[in-house]
C-alpha cells in the first residue's frame, strides 16, 4: 500500500558520499527536495551534484565542516528544510545535534535525543540490557580510570577476573575505533592508553571499558524500527562477522545457519532492548553469537547502518522511506509490519561488499589518491550505492568507504555467484581498493561453507602475499605484451592524469592502450584510439 | 626503447617484483584484457629512461615500470659499484601511507630489534604502527610527532 502525499517538502542531508546519495534517492522517489552540505574538499562531489540545493559549510577537515552541528542547523533553517537526516557517522549519534535540530523546529530523522544519549554510552546500554535480563558479554560497567597511572594495577586485577583475551572498547565508540584486543596481560596498559587516545580523538570522549573476547564468535545484528506511539519491530538480522581489526568488510542477510527459533530469539532480545529505551525511528542492536549458540548483547547503534541495504534487499522494503515517514510522526506502515512478520522466514539472500580505498596487501592501510578508473557493475541482482566517480580524488580527511556493492539472489549460493560476477565487472584504477580481498573471500571454502563466519577469521586466514604476487606477474606480462605490440613503444612519456570535470563522465578512450585481443573489436578499438590520440 | 629486445618490468609493491621478459615469450594467462594505462613517470623513471603504466589485475592496482633490460643491466653495474663504497646494510624506513606521525617510540642513537615498534602514523583516524625492518641503530630520525608525512617520505634510517 502506498501512502498519500509526502512526509516533508524539503530535507537537509548532514552527510556526504554514498550515504548522502542513498538518502537523496529516497527523497527523489518521495517528491522531497534535497539540500546537501559540503566542505571545500567536496565542492564538486557527486552528492553535491545529486542534490537539488547545496550549501558550503567549511574547510575540508570534518571538525570544521561535517561535524559543525550548529552551523548545519543554521544552514538547514535558512534553506527552509523541515527535517534533517544525519546518515551514519559524523553527527548521527550526537544527542546534542538531534536536540538542536528539534529545538529549531525541524524533525530529526533518527531516535529521540535522550535515546541517542543513553544508547551512545555503551556502558549505560550494557547496564540497561542487564536490568532487562538480556545477556551481555562479561566485562566492566564503568569507565576505566585510564588517565590515572596509579590505577593500572586495579585495572589489571579486573582484567584478570574477566579473563583473557580481552577487548578494550570505547564507551562512546563504534566502527572499531578505540578498540584493542589484548591477549597478554603485559600489553594491557599500552592497549588501554591507545584505545583511550583513539577514542578521545574519534569521539571526543576517551572513556574505555573491558569486555571478555569470545573466541570464534559471530557478529549478528538486528534491524529495528519504532514509531512515536511506541510500537517496535525487528526487520530481520544481518551477519557482519567478516571483519578486520573490528571493522566490517562484508555483511549478509539473513545470518546463515540460524534456526527459526534462534532468529526469533535474537529479534525478540533486540525488541526488548529497544523498548526499554523508547526507540523511535531506526536503530540496530548488535549481538555476539557464540559457538555454543548463545546470544550476547553488545550495543545499539541509534542510526541507519552502513549495511542497511542487505536488509532492504532481503525484505524488499525501503528503510529510508520508512525512516522519513516515522520522523514525520506517522505510525509504522503496513509494509513495515509485513516485513517484520516475514523476518523469521527469509526467502532471499543478500550480501554487501564494502569497496574502500584501502590496500588489502598492506594491512588495509588507507590509500587516498586520484581515481583514474571507475566502472561499476550492474545487471540482475546488483545494487551499487556509491559516492565516487572517475577523476575524483579520495581525500584522507574522511572515511575510506567509496562504495557498497550489494547483491541479492534467491539463496546464498546464487548471491555469491552474483557477487563474484559483479566483482569481475568492476573496473577500478588509480587507487587500490578492497576488491582483491572480496574476490578471495567469495572463493574461500570456509566462507562458502559458513565455518568462516567468525570475527577472527580474516585476521587468521587472509594472506595477501601469494595472491598479489600472482597478479603482479600477470600485470608484468600484460604490460610487456602491450608495449611490444604498440608500434610507438607505448604511450606518451607523461600522461596527464584525468582530472575532475576535464572529461565529462570520464569516458574518453584517447591515451588508453589496450593489448591486442583475440577478436576484431580490439583491433577496431585500437584503430579508433590511434586516430584520436 | 628497443621494441624487440628483452624488457625489464618492475611491478611496485612493498617489495618490488622485477621480471625480465622477452616480448612474445610469456603470453598473459588471462583471456580478459585489462586496459594498460600510461601513468605519470617519476623523476627517477625519467632519469633511467623508464616508462610507467598502470594496470588493474583481479582488483590489484599495479604501477609497472618498463625499460630495456640491456640498459637496466648497465645501470645495475653502476649502482652496485656505488653501493660497495656506501654504508652497507642501511635500511631507510619510508612512510607507506600518507598521514600524521602521532607516536615516536625511538630516538636517534637507540638500538632497535627487528620488528620493534618505531612510530605510529595516523591516517583516517586509525593508528598504524611502523616496525623496524632490521636490527641496528637509529642513525637519523626525520619523523617528528605531529608532522604530516606523504607516501614515500623518509621517516628514519636504521643502520
Amino acid at each position: 500500500m502506498t501512502r498519500e502525499g509526502r512526509p516533508f517538502e524539503r530535507l537537509l542531508i548532514a552527510n556526504r558520499g554514498e550515504i548522502a546519495i542513498r538518502i537523496m534517492r529516497a527523497c527523489r522517489e518521495m517528491g522531497i527536495e534535497t539540500v546537501a552540505v559540503y566542505s571545500d574538499a567536496d565542492a564538486a562531489a557527486p552528492h553535491v551534484r545529486f542534490a537539488d540545493h547545496a550549501v558550503r559549510i567549511g574547510p575540508p577537515a570534518a571538525s570544521q565542516s561535517y561535524l559543525l552541528g550548529d552551523r548545519i542547523v543554521e544552514v538547514a533553517l535558512a534553506s527552509g528544510a523541515q527535517a534533517v537526516h544525519p546518515g551514519y557517522g559524523f553527527l548521527s549519534e550526537q544527542a546534542s545535534f538531534a536536540e538542536a535540530v528539534e529545538a529549531a523546529g525541524m524533525a530529526f530523522v533518527g531516535p529521540a535525543p535522550q535515546t541517542i544519549a543513553s544508547l551512545g554510552d555503551k556502558l549505560a546500554a550494557r547496564r540497561s540490557a542487564t536490568s532487562q535480563g538480556v545477556p551481555i558479554v562479561p566485562g566492566t560497567f564503568e569507565p576505566l580510570p585510564a588517565e590515572d597511572p596509579a590505577a593500572m594495577e586495579g585495572i589489571a586485577v579486573t582484567a584478570a577476573q574477566i579473563g583473557y583475551p580481552l577487548l578494550v572498547k570505547a564507551a562512546a565508540g563504534g566502527g572499531g575505533r578505540g578498540m584493542r584486543r589484548v591477549d597478554d596481560p603485559r600489553d594491557l596498559p599500552m592497549a588501554v592508553a591507545t584505545a583511550a587516545r583513539e577514542a578521545l580523538q574519534a569521539f571526543g570522549d576517551g572513556s574505555v571499558y573491558l569486555e571478555h573476547y569470545v573466541e570464534g564468535g559471530r557478529h549478528i545484528e538486528v534491524q529495528l524500527l519504532g514509531d512515536v506511539q511506541g510500537h517496535i519491530i525487528a526487520i530481520g538480522e544481518r551477519d557482519c562477522s567478516t571483519q578486520r581489526r573490528h571493522q566490517k568488510l562484508v555483511e549478509e542477510a539473513p545470518a546463515p545457519g540460524l534456526t527459526r527459533d534462534q532468529r526469533l530469539r535474537v529479534h525478540g532480545l533486540a525488541v526488548q532492548i529497544a523498548r526499554a529505551v523508547g526507540l523511535r525511528n531506526a536503530a540496530t542492536a548488535e549481538f555476539l553469537f557464540s559457538r555454543a549458540g548463545d546470544f550476547y548483547f553488545l550495543e545499539v547503534n541509534a542510526r541507519l547502518q552502513v549495511e542497511h541495504g542487505v536488509t532492504e534487499l532481503v525484505s524488499d522494503f525501503d528503510l529510508v522511506h520508512e525512516q522519513l515517514w516515522l520522523a514525520a510522526g506517522r505510525p509504522l506502515s503496513e509494509a513495515a509490519m509485513a516485513a517484520a512478520a516475514a523476518a523469521a522466514d527469509p526467502v532471499r539472500h543478500a550480501f554487501e561488499l564494502r569497496i574502500s580505498a584501502e590496500d588489502p596487501a598492506r594491512s588495509f592501510a588507507p590509500t587516498p589518491g586520484l581515481i583514474t578508473r571507475w566502472r561499476e557493475p550492474s545487471g540482475p541482482g546488483v545494487r551499487m550505492d556509491s559516492g565516487f566517480r572517475e577523476g575524483w580524488k579520495v581525500s584522507g580527511d574522511y572515511d575510506p568507504l567509496l562504495a557498497k556493492l550489494l547483491v541479492v539472489g534467491p539463496d546464498r549460493a546464487t548471491a555469491i555467484a552474483r557477487a563474484m560476477r559483479a566483482l569481475d565487472e568492476f573496473e577500478t584504477g588509480g587507487v587500490q581498493t578492497t576488491i582483491p580481498f572480496h574476490r578471495w573471500l567469495l572463493r574461500h571454502p570456509d566462507f562458502i561453507g559458513g565455518e568462516g563466519l567468525r570475527t577472527d577469521f580474516i585476521d587468521r586466514a587472509w594472506d595477501p602475499v601469494p595472491i598479489r604476487e600472482t597478479a603482479a606477474r600477470e600485470a608484468a606480462r600484460i604490460v610487456a605484451q602491450t608495449v611490444s605490440e604498440d608500434g610507438t613503444g607505448g604511450a606518451p612519456e607523461v600522461a596527464p592524469p584525468p582530472t575532475a570535470g576535464a572529461r565529462p563522465g570520464g569516458e574518453g578512450t584517447a591515451g588508453w592502450v589496450r593489448p591486442k585481443g583475440p577478436d576484431w573489436t580490439h583491433a577496431g578499438r585500437r584503430e579508433a584510439t590511434e586516430r584520436w590520440s | 626503447m628497443s621494441q624487440n629486445g628483452p624488457l625489464r618490468l618492475t611491478v611496485a609493491g612493498s617489495e618490488d617484483l622485477v621480471l625480465e621478459i622477452v616480448p612474445g615469450e610469456l603470453a598473459p594467462a588471462t583471456h580478459r584484457h585489462p586496459e594498460v594505462r600510461p601513468a605519470v613517470t617519476s623523476a627517477s623513471d625519467r632519469l633511467d629512461g623508464r616508462r610507467r603504466y598502470e594496470v588493474t589485475i583481479d582488483g590489484w592496482v599495479f604501477s609497472v615500470g618498463v625499460e630495456s633490460a640491456a640498459r637496466a643491466a648497465l645501470r645495475d653495474r653502476a649502482t652496485q659499484a656505488a653501493a660497495a663504497t656506501g654504508p652497507a646494510g642501511r635500511a631507510v624506513v619510508k612512510a607507506q601511507i600518507p598521514g600524521r606521525v602521532v607516536r615516536l617510540w625511538v630516538a636517534a642513537g637507540d638500538t632497535v630489534e627487528k620488528g620493534q615498534r618505531l612510530l605510529a602514523i595516523e591516517a583516517m583516524k586509525m593508528e598504524n604502527e611502523v616496525r623496524s625492518p632490521r636490527a641496528g641503530v637509529v642513525e637519523s630520525l626525520s619523523a617528528v610527532v605531529g608532522k604530516a608525512v606523504e607516501l614515500g617520505d623518509e621517516l628514519l634510517v636504521v643502520g
